[in-house]
């Protein structure tokens, strides 16, 4: 037994990844952000981002690969019980921008606010009828990699499809984007640009997050490698941002 | 045997920076915490001191620059609480005793652990940036607008410094609260928690319901001031009260953040040292600290009621606010309880125990008119808010995290550290928080000196109770340095702790060694029917 003590003690577990995420986060966006913003220097601005671009790349690479060598047999499948808990800190961010929405909405005078075009209407239909979409794929991916353990076939191609509809809603996002900023309707126009373009904004990032999260389960599952807890909590998030999209599209395009 | 054991010792005792900066250990993650947050202490005191030494006399004494004073108050601040505080209490204390305190090899998602503590590390880092840079900002921890968007000085740092300790502080709660309804070792069920692990789940659970919030709030700033957007601008439809609102709507909740755990160390300690059950164990956990996070989210207007808002919330919050205290009480009178019929030992993170008592119950008691609107508008911006929550949260907790990292020490450190030089260290500190902030309640009640004000003029007549309090908050930087001292002494000198120095019943401190090894138990945890970690005189 004293033996085994020993082994224990000189066998610290490490990892470098952490550290390196960190520090490429660091460089990304703060630095980034306040070199071009605050102290105009697009140069400097410019080579933190080259900096901590790659690093968080390189970071997020070498983690997700550790975790599917899994040496140190951490992965016990927590990761379904924790994304539920994260998507409540999830939901209460967009509970504040949707407050702050509300909150200068029902202030208004009148509404929409001088300097609103007309907003568009099919494109954010068919944008909600390819997420909805996306949510079920996601959910047949899930089931066919319960269903087939053996083969990962149905898995990978329900998985594809969902990223493709992934970004192509995120292709209409841009397109639309850019469709009002020529029609002179920016973040700074009104107080509903504000809110219009923080919301679909902040929401966009979330789906962009949601690829990301779904290029680390695809990567490896090329090699064979498939770690279910770590899919079903993507799936979960998935399912959230969806969810999240109807009261985006409710409340800012539709009311 | 006794050869392999000194060679577990030497292989132990082998420092490896490696081993440090990568380590995915919870202990090793919490010291990480444990540093940083003290470091942010030190740095934040620092300012404090430039601060008394600027308000000991009138007219310019270390600086003669506003702006300077306005960004050391930023720092003090804004560190004190998100640098040093939180990180001390949800980062280390939480780190170290969660898994022991479960019988749990490690956390839930070890890696992410170490991702929080760089964060925060990092989010230290932008923070400190604050003495290099240009325009540093000068926007008081709580930036308010239209100020904090109009203002010359740096708000995106201020934004940032939130949005990455505040990242950390969610990827804590979904790791920590994962870590406790899945890993708990079998037979530790609910009711047999320690009220620590409950205060951290309490915490957890309004830092990922609040922090995002605030996170929103401060991204709004920079969207405002850097992007253009409107939401805090009034001339175009935005209001500076949706900052408001949603500033303090995290930051009430804040302070049960670092109440409760606090409470829960000061529970620790107080069950080991007077050898006793926790008084009503119940009460405290789903009145006491459950009570207190369901009313968390309803008191926040209790800090805009001077901010337009319309008299019936004011009346409503004035009620839900008063309404705290039975919660409170409840956790109250199970410390009391617990101590009552206990055979109580003064030992050092005791002696801090009886200061937490001290200066909580001045804290609560002046925070009482306060709470009342009709008397709060006559009190409010001047010194008397400074000292108030100096008492209740500012030194209170101090005292608790600085007892409660004494009496973790020997099973931390592996050593003992001495208790004249522990006890004299509180000494000095109590006794300085007493003389600073006893007399900065005074001079803002009395004579209505404002807070967040350089210089004086106006009021000749404070200037020697103000040296008196400068005089004070050096008191307490002797003591500050006392503590350090003394732990640097342990760290060098001291000598080697027994596994069980304090004979408790918890855990952490009967089924493993002094330090713990990777892994934490050398096998696995399994507790009797009849194990409690209050378990005392059966
Ligand atoms: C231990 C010695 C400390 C001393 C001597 C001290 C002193 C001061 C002083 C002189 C001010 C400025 C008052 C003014 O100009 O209005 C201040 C503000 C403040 N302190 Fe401390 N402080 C100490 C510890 C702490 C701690 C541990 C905290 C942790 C929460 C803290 C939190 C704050 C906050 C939040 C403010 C207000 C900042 C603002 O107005 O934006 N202080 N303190
Ligand atoms: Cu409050």
């Amino acid at each position: 037994m004293h033996e085994h003590a020993i082994q224990h003690e000189v066998s610290w577990h490490t990892s470098v990844w952490p550290l390196a995420l960190s520090i490429g986060v660091l460089f990304l966006a703060p630095l980034s952000f306040i070199f071009y913003f605050v102290y105009k220097n697009p140069m400097i601005s410019a080579i933190t981002l080259g900096i901590g671009a790659p690093l968080t790349l390189i970071s997020i690479i070498g983690w997700v690969k550790e975790g599917m060598e899994d040496a140190h047999g951490y992965s016990e499948g927590h990761s379904v019980w924790a994304m539920p808990i994260f998507v409540v800190a999830e939901a209460m961010l967009f509970i504040g921008f949707f407050a702050a929405y509300w909150a200068t909405r029902l202030t208004a005078p009148v509404w929409p606010p001088a300097g609103t075009p007309d907003m568009p209407v099919t494109i954010p239909l068919i944008m909600t009828a390819i997420l909805v979409a996306s949510s079920i794929t996601i959910h047949m991916a899930e089931k066919n990699l319960e269903h087939e353990p053996g083969s990962k076939g149905g898995f990978l191609n329900w998985l594809i499809i969902t990223i493709i509809l992934g970004a192509t809603f995120l292709g209409l996002s841009a397109y639309e984007w850019s469709e009002l900023m020529h029609k002179g309707f920016n973040i700074k126009t009104n107080i509903y640009s504000t809110s219009f373009f923080s919301l679909t904004g902040f929401h966009g990032s979330h789906v962009l997050v949601g690829l990301g999260i779904f290029a680390c389960a695809l990567i490896p599952a090329f090699a064979g490698k498939v770690n279910k807890p770590f899919v079903k909590a993507a799936s979960i998030y998935w399912h959230f941002v969806d969810v999240v999209w109807f009261f985006v599209v409710s409340q800012v395009y539709f009311w | 045997m006794s050869a392999t054991a000194s060679q577990a010792i030497t292989l132990q005792s082998k420092f490896s920076l490696k081993e440090w900066i990568f380590t995915t250990d919870h202990k090793r993650v919490g010291v990480l915490y444990l540093v940083g947050s003290f470091a942010a202490f030190f740095v934040a005191g620092i300012m404090a001191m430039l601060m008394r030494t600027e308000l000991a006399s009138i007219g310019p004494t270390v600086t003669s620059n506003p702006t300077t004073y306005n960004m050391w108050l930023y720092f003090h601040g804004a560190a004190m609480i998100l640098g040093y505080q939180i990180p001390a209490l949800t980062g280390f204390f939480t780190n170290y005793y969660v898994p022991l305190m479960i019988g749990a090899k490690d956390v839930a998602f070890p890696r992410l652990n170490a991702f929080s503590v760089w964060l925060f590390w990092m989010g230290i880092v932008l923070a400190l940036l604050t003495f290099v840079i240009p325009d540093p900002p000068d926007i008081m921890w709580t930036g308010y607008p239209p100020y904090s968007v109009i203002t010359p000085g740096n708000t995106a740092l201020y934004t940032f410094t939130v949005l990455l300790i505040g990242f950390s502080s969610i990827a804590g709660g979904v790791n920590f609260l994962t870590t406790i309804i899945r890993m708990r070792a079998p037979g530790i069920t609910w009711n047999k928690l320690n009220i620590f692990i409950w205060c951290t789940m309490a915490a957890f659970v309004i830092q990922l319901i609040f922090v995002p919030i605030l996170g929103v709030a401060v991204t709004m700033l920079s969207l405002d001031k850097y992007l253009g957007t409107h939401f805090f601008d009034a001339t175009a439809g935005g209001t500076p009260l949706l900052y408001e609102n949603l500033f303090w709507f995290y930051s009430h909740p804040a302070v049960y953040v670092i109440f409760l755990p606090a409470v829960g160390i000061i529970y620790e300690i107080v069950a080991t040292f007077s050898k006793n059950r926790i008084f009503n164990y119940k009460g405290v956990v789903y009145g006491g600290i459950w009570g207190t996070v369901i009313l968390s989210g309803i008191v926040h207007g209790h800090h805009i009621y001077v901010s337009a808002i319309p008299d019936w919330l004011v009346m409503i919050q004035t009620i839900t606010t008063l309404l705290i205290s039975i919660p409170v009480g409840l956790l109250v009178i199970g410390l009391v309880g617990t101590l009552y019929k206990g055979s109580i030992e003064f030992k050092t993170p005791m002696l801090y125990v009886a200061g937490f008592f001290f200066l909580f119950l001045i804290g609560g008691l002046t925070g009482i008119p306060n709470a009342m609107s009709a008397i709060y508008i006559h009190i409010h911006g001047t010194q008397w808010i400074t000292g108030h929550f100096h008492y209740v949260m500012a030194v209170s907790v101090t005292t608790a995290i600085i007892g409660g990292t004494y009496y973790v020490w020997p099973k931390m450190t592996g050593k003992m550290y001495n208790e004249a030089l522990g006890k004299l260290g509180f000494l000095l500190f109590f006794i300085g928080v007493n003389i600073t902030f006893f007399f900065t309640m005074y001079i803002g009640v009395v004579y209505g000196m404002p807070r967040r004000y350089y210089d004086y003029a106006q009021f000749p007549q404070i200037e020697g109770i103000q040296k008196v309090i400068t005089f004070g908050s050096y008191i307490i930087l002797l003591g500050a340095l006392v503590v350090l001292i003394s732990w640097i002494h342990s760290l060098i000198w001291g000598e080697k702790a027994p596994n069980n120095p304090w004979g408790s019943k918890s855990l952490e401190w009967t089924h493993t060694q002094s330090p713990p090894p990777q892994g934490n138990y050398t096998e696995p945890v399994k507790v009797s029917e009849d194990w409690n970690p209050y378990g005392y005189g059966k």
